[in-house]
């Protein structure tokens, strides 16, 4: 299989009531590169100003940029451009995997230079507080000795099929625990169940924020602005490395996913924070475009 | 023990009482009525004191504390802002030989934690890689601040101040209760213990040849100095607090003042091309050291906790690039996870190639399966507590132990450390040792605990030949907590030795490195210094129309009044001394009984008391510049307003005015005769001549407003403007309402006269103008000046004699925009300079 390219405008305006004096702006929204992906170019700009703009690789590798804006301002436009080639994903047959068991044991009590990164995301984090409220959710699909990637697998659908994606249900506050007791949220919410679910049971899960690729209805041509940002989850099987899992879509991502970051939940790669001074309240309009481009010459790594 | 050669104890008339809890072991005492040897000078100038004399240095004491202005706030409690501070007149006395071994464990704890903190946050995190340290330790911890790692630290110092709380076992060991090692408080507390208990036992400290504190505190100025990040020739320290409303802010303030540093807030900080500055009202000034009294994880709203006030956004980033220096590093909290205590000694062994020489309290860790069975088994006897908590836990159920445990609570406690092992440790619970304390006239035994303090620059170390001393409240009680409101000892090192000279001496002859030109007021600072001024004149002004009311009522039911009294309750009326329904004319005892209220009631909006507080809240906000003598009236003005309304309502109510009037006046002249004209200065007076200028106005316009004989209106006017007398002297008549509005308005040389404040605002805007050179500033001075013009060029003959034909719209109106004119000028003060909006995270 080739390689899929796709260009990436995401543009976010912020306008404010009242002038914003000083700003200081975390960035998350350059694409890492990893085994399923290659971030070939990218540009970041910001208006106005920026006087401080310094890229990072942050505590879990994500490219962080800094940027402080000194100019009094009401508007502040964020424009991320770039080209992404996308590998296809190999998809282990799901009884190839071990035993959900073994891998919590292998993560635990294994080499520490093999599994200790992994190791970190098994520990309540900032939004996952109490990942065991979640065990008895997440039993039914972790029955003894099955498969880890059954057992994912069977979680997603269950996910999927139990919870309605319902953008009113929730805000960006909203605590996991009640997301479980609600049955409904967007697909950061899914992807904080899932991740809460898994650890519930020992094993080792992040959250990935990034963007997908949606397709026109049939015959009518792709509008543009509608791509959204998304979010996932990514477990670790010893042996097989982290496989991305979509709660929100029920379906293991491959072509049509570009990762931006990934950390134990989405308090440590929040792709846009920033402290202002002044400003009061603010409207926020987004506009995110992902473009296929086809697939490209090279050969697939993967 | 009975049988022994020591001679019969001398000391029994004071030691008599004194008894230690059995199976503890005894600072004083090596058994019934014999004192340990380095006690005995000290006991015995007690005896020849006497029970009298100590009493009576014991309230010296605490005289000399409340002069000073002592305080510590206790969370959650009614009377807990400001709580004056416990200090026993008893010392707790330790040997120069037994300290030499603590120093030396001290220093040894100070350089393993270095050690560690550098491998997990600069380094390959070996300790982890190897197995030295569980990762769940650090992965579990929420103390463990990703942000923080990689951030290059000069020297790799992460803990500059350590502190730990020592205990003492009854075999005579003593071991660490626990680390301070992010923002190690009670050094500023050890050091005011020593400047107290030095003036109350003079003699006692010298013939005991007690090491002197003051060296200490020197080289920690000097090591924050040479913390600075590489190339700053005059470093610029602040020191950080979190605000008046933390428990030891008198302490910030204190060593602010003491080592030479601006005390300054998060929002003081910004952070500008990843540097950060000071905002003075002379402009952006560079920082390069923070010493910080703040938290790690409130330091930096944008990396690390966004709901945190009370850090600056940037900070991490300017760490990062190596800009500024932070004091304890940022992260070093982690250090004080109990968690971490089990597997020191391991540590020690492999990063030192030493035994750790200062043992910790026996600590089992559940996160390990055998420590976790363990806890489990010995519930009873543990004291559970929250593996990584930093902050007061919620309490765990049946906790603390010894208070009784049901199987109900035992069985739920299992429940939760089974249900997450990790985030519990059971700790052995301390048996402390006891030394006596004054109380009510005799020798009582308290359980101590000792804060001990290590300091760190580069490779140099620095060890608090002292330290802060807590007692327990009870015999009974062993443990010791200062929010619990324990008491404190100040901490006598002995020498062996004969003792330096006083520090005083060696600071003359060498000045300190980095001496430099004090930094410039905070925006924050002028900010306050503005609103005390306010608050203070309007507080003046209330009690002297309180003060004018009263006394045209006598006799104590206030049936009696005298003088124009239906007038008197329409002009409290227009100034809005009495609710708006209450227009017409109020009967005397009711309208006394507002004027009461506005004196005593605390809920009061505006009254005496509610300025006060708000008084006491900003004066603490800049506590650092004021001299003791400032804040000593300070201290008596809260004192004095906290009087309760007396038998005689009336008469207790004059008396206490009189009183507060007084204070105030002292405020005040200090204000004029001990305060540089800095710009400190200049912004609290600019809120006083506003303030007052303003209640002139309100003065006039209130009297204008009353349909009255003009002596009726205005002989209270002229009273409350504290201007009769120069009306009686000038005019021998009733007073009449051209020479009054001249008196009060225009006449430049009467201080209390709107256009003396005015000319006063104009020369503040003036000098602010020539030496700010900030933009803008000219456009003040000459509105300040256009409305001095007007008020000069004012025809007040005419608008008196329309007033006399009961025509009273022009001199409203005119007085109305002078009114409007100051505000508009205190808006522009405040938005120009005070411009200190908290920012906020999205």
């Amino acid at each position: 299989m080739k390689r899929l390219l796709f260009e990436i405008s995401h543009t976010s305006t912020y306008e404010y009531l009242g002038e914003v004096s000083v700003s200081h702006h975390l960035l998350r929204l350059t694409p890492r590169d990893s085994t399923r992906q290659r971030c070939l170019e990218h540009h970041l700009s910001v208006q106005p100003g920026p006087e401080t703009m310094r890229i990072r690789s942050d505590y879990f590798g994500n490219l962080t940029h800094f940027v402080g804006v000194e100019t009094s301002h009401k508007t502040f436009v964020i424009t991320a451009q770039g080209r992404v080639a996308v590998n296809p994903v190999f998809i282990p047959d799901l009884l190839e995997t071990p035993s959900w068991e073994w891998v919590r044991a292998s993560c635990r009590d294994g080499h520490p230079e093999q599994t200790l990164e992994a190791l970190e995301f098994t520990y309540p984090s900032p939004l996952v507080p109490a990942p065991e409220q979640f065990a008895p959710y997440t039993q039914p699909s972790f029955v003894p000795r099955r498969p880890v990637l059954e057992a994912v697998a069977d979680l997603t659908r269950r996910i999927y099929e139990d919870f309605v994606f319902d953008p009113a249900a929730t805000t960006v506050t909203t605590p996991v625990e009640e997301v479980l007791h609600r049955r409904r949220g967007v697909c950061q919410d899914l992807a904080h169940l899932e991740v809460a679910c898994l650890r519930s049971h020992g094993l080792p899960a992040r959250y990935v924020s990034g963007y997908i690729e949606t397709e026109a209805s049939p015959g009518q041509p792709k509008l543009r602005g509608v791509d959204a940002s998304h979010a996932w989850v990514s477990f670790f099987c010893p042996g097989f490395g982290w496989l991305d899992v979509d709660p929100t879509n029920n379906c293991f991502p491959s072509m049509r996913h570009i990762t931006l970051a990934w950390g134990r939940d989405y308090a440590d790669i929040c792709p846009i924070r920033g402290v202002l001074v002044g400003g009061e309240t603010q409207t926020l309009r987004v506009a995110v475009d992902v473009t296929a481009l086809g697939p490209t010459q090279a050969e697939s790594i993967g | 023990m009975s049988d022994t050669q020591e001679p019969a104890d001398p000391h029994g008339g004071l030691l008599e009482h004194y008894a230690a809890a059995p199976g503890v072991f005894d600072e004083v005492e090596a058994g019934a009525s014999r004192p340990r040897p380095h006690w005995r000078p000290l006991l015995h100038s007690f005896e020849h004191l006497g029970r009298h004399e100590l009493s009576s240095r014991w309230e010296s004491g605490r005289r000399i504390l409340r002069e000073h202005g002592v305080t510590y706030n206790i969370y959650g409690d009614p009377q807990g802002r400001d709580r004056p501070w416990d200090l026993d007149v008893v010392p707790l006395l330790i040997t120069a030989g037994e300290w030499a071994q603590l120093e030396s464990g001290l220093i040894q704890r100070n350089r393993l934690f270095n050690l560690i903190l550098s491998d997990i946050y600069g380094g390959p995190q070996r300790l982890l890689r190897d197995g030295f340290l569980p990762p769940e330790l650090l992965y579990g911890n929420p103390a463990f601040l990703r942000a923080c790692r990689g951030i290059p630290v000069p020297s790799e110092v992460y803990v500059h101040l350590h502190a730990c709380d020592l205990g003492r076992s009854p075999d005579g060991q003593w071991w660490v209760l626990a680390d301070r090692t992010q923002t190690p408080g009670g050094t500023g507390y050890a050091w005011e213990n020593r400047t107290v208990i030095s003036r109350v036992l003079p003699e006692e400290i010298r013939n005991c040849k007690v090491q002197r504190l003051g060296g200490f505190f020197r080289q920690q100025r000097e090591m924050l100095l040479r913390l600075a990040p590489e190339g700053r020739e005059h470093p610029n320290v602040v020191l950080l607090t979190p605000g008046p409303h933390n428990e030891t802010y008198f302490e910030h303030a204190y060593l602010a003042r003491h080592l030479g540093f601006a005390l300054v807030e998060g929002a003081d900080l910004t952070i500008r091309d990843r540097r950060v500055f000071l905002r003075t009202i002379e402009g952006l000034q560079s920082v390069d050291v923070i010493l910080r009294r703040v938290d790690d994880a409130f330091c930096d709203p944008l990396e690390l906790r966004g709901d945190s006030f009370l850090g600056v956004s940037g900070l991490l980033e300017a760490c990062r690039a190596g800009n500024v220096t932070v004091a304890n590093a940022l992260g070093a909290g982690l250090m004080e996870s109990p968690a971490f205590l089990p597997f020191l000694p391991g540590l020690c062994r492999n990063l030192l190639a030493q035994e750790l020489r200062l043992a910790s309290l026996a600590t089992w860790w559940c996160g390990q399966p055998e420590e976790h069975h363990y806890v489990l088994q010995h519930l009873d006897e543990l004291i559970i507590k929250p593996a990584f908590a930093t902050s007061p836990a919620t309490p765990l159920p049946g906790h603390p132990p010894g208070c009784g445990q049901t199987d109900e609570e035992r069985a739920k406690l299992s429940q939760l450390i089974n249900a997450s092992p990790g985030q519990f440790v059971g700790q052995e619970r301390p048996k402390l040792s006891q030394a006596p304390a004054w109380a009510e006239g005799r020798f009582t035994a308290r359980s101590i605990v000792v804060r001990a303090y290590v300091a760190r620059g580069g490779e140099r170390f620095a060890v608090l030949p002292g330290g802060l001393t807590r007692v327990s409240q009870s015999p009974e009680d062993l443990l010791v907590s200062m929010q619990s409101g324990s008491g404190s000892k100040d901490t006598w090192i002995l020498s062996d030795g004969s003792v330096p000279p006083p520090e005083r001496a060696t600071e003359d002859r060498e000045p300190l490195l980095g001496d430099r030109a004090p930094a410039g007021v905070p925006s924050r600072a002028a900010d306050h210094l503005f609103w005390l001024g306010r608050y203070a004149e309007r507080l003046a002004q209330l009690l002297r129309v309180l003060r004018c009311i009263f006394g045209r009522v006598s006799g104590e039911n206030g049936v009696e009044t005298h003088g124009d009294w239906n007038e008197l309750a329409q002009l409290a009326a227009q100034w809005k001394l009495v609710p708006g329904a209450a227009k017409g004319t109020l009967p005397s005892s009711e309208l006394s009984e507002h004027m009461l209220r506005l004196l005593y009631h605390q809920e009061q909006m505006g009254g005496v008391r509610d300025l006060l507080s708000r008084i006491r809240l900003i004066a603490a906000a800049v506590r650092d510049r004021f001299s003791g003598d400032m804040w000593r009236i300070l201290g008596r003005l809260e004192m004095d307003g906290r009087a309760r309304l007396g038998r005689l309502p009336l008469t207790s109510a004059t008396a206490l005015i009189h009183k507060l009037v007084l204070d105030l006046a002292a405020f005040e002249g200090m204000e004029m005769e001990n305060m540089t004209r800095g710009f400190g200065w200049r912004f609290l007076d600019l809120g006083r001549r506003l303030e007052r200028g303003l209640a002139v106005l309100r003065l006039v316009t209130g009297a204008a407003a009353v349909r009255a004989r003009p002596a009726a209106v205005l002989e209270p006017v002229l009273e409350i403007a504290d201007s009769s007398m120069t009306y009686r002297r000038r005019y021998f008549a009733t007073p009449a309402w051209s020479a009054v509005l001249e008196l009060l308005l225009r006449d430049q040389t009467n201080p209390r006269s709107l256009l003396f404040q005015i000319e006063a605002l104009r020369e503040h805007a003036r000098i602010m103008a020539i030496e700010l050179k900030t933009s803008g500033l000219q456009a003040e001075h000459e509105f300040v000046t256009a409305l001095a013009q007007n008020v000069r060029s004012a025809e007040l003959t005419e608008l008196a004699a329309a007033v006399a034909e009961g025509k009273r719209q022009p001199l409203l109106d005119l007085l109305d925009t002078w009114n409007r004119s100051l505000l508009v000028l205190s808006d522009q003060v405040t938005s120009r300079y005070f411009n200190l909006t908290v920012p906020r995270v999205s």
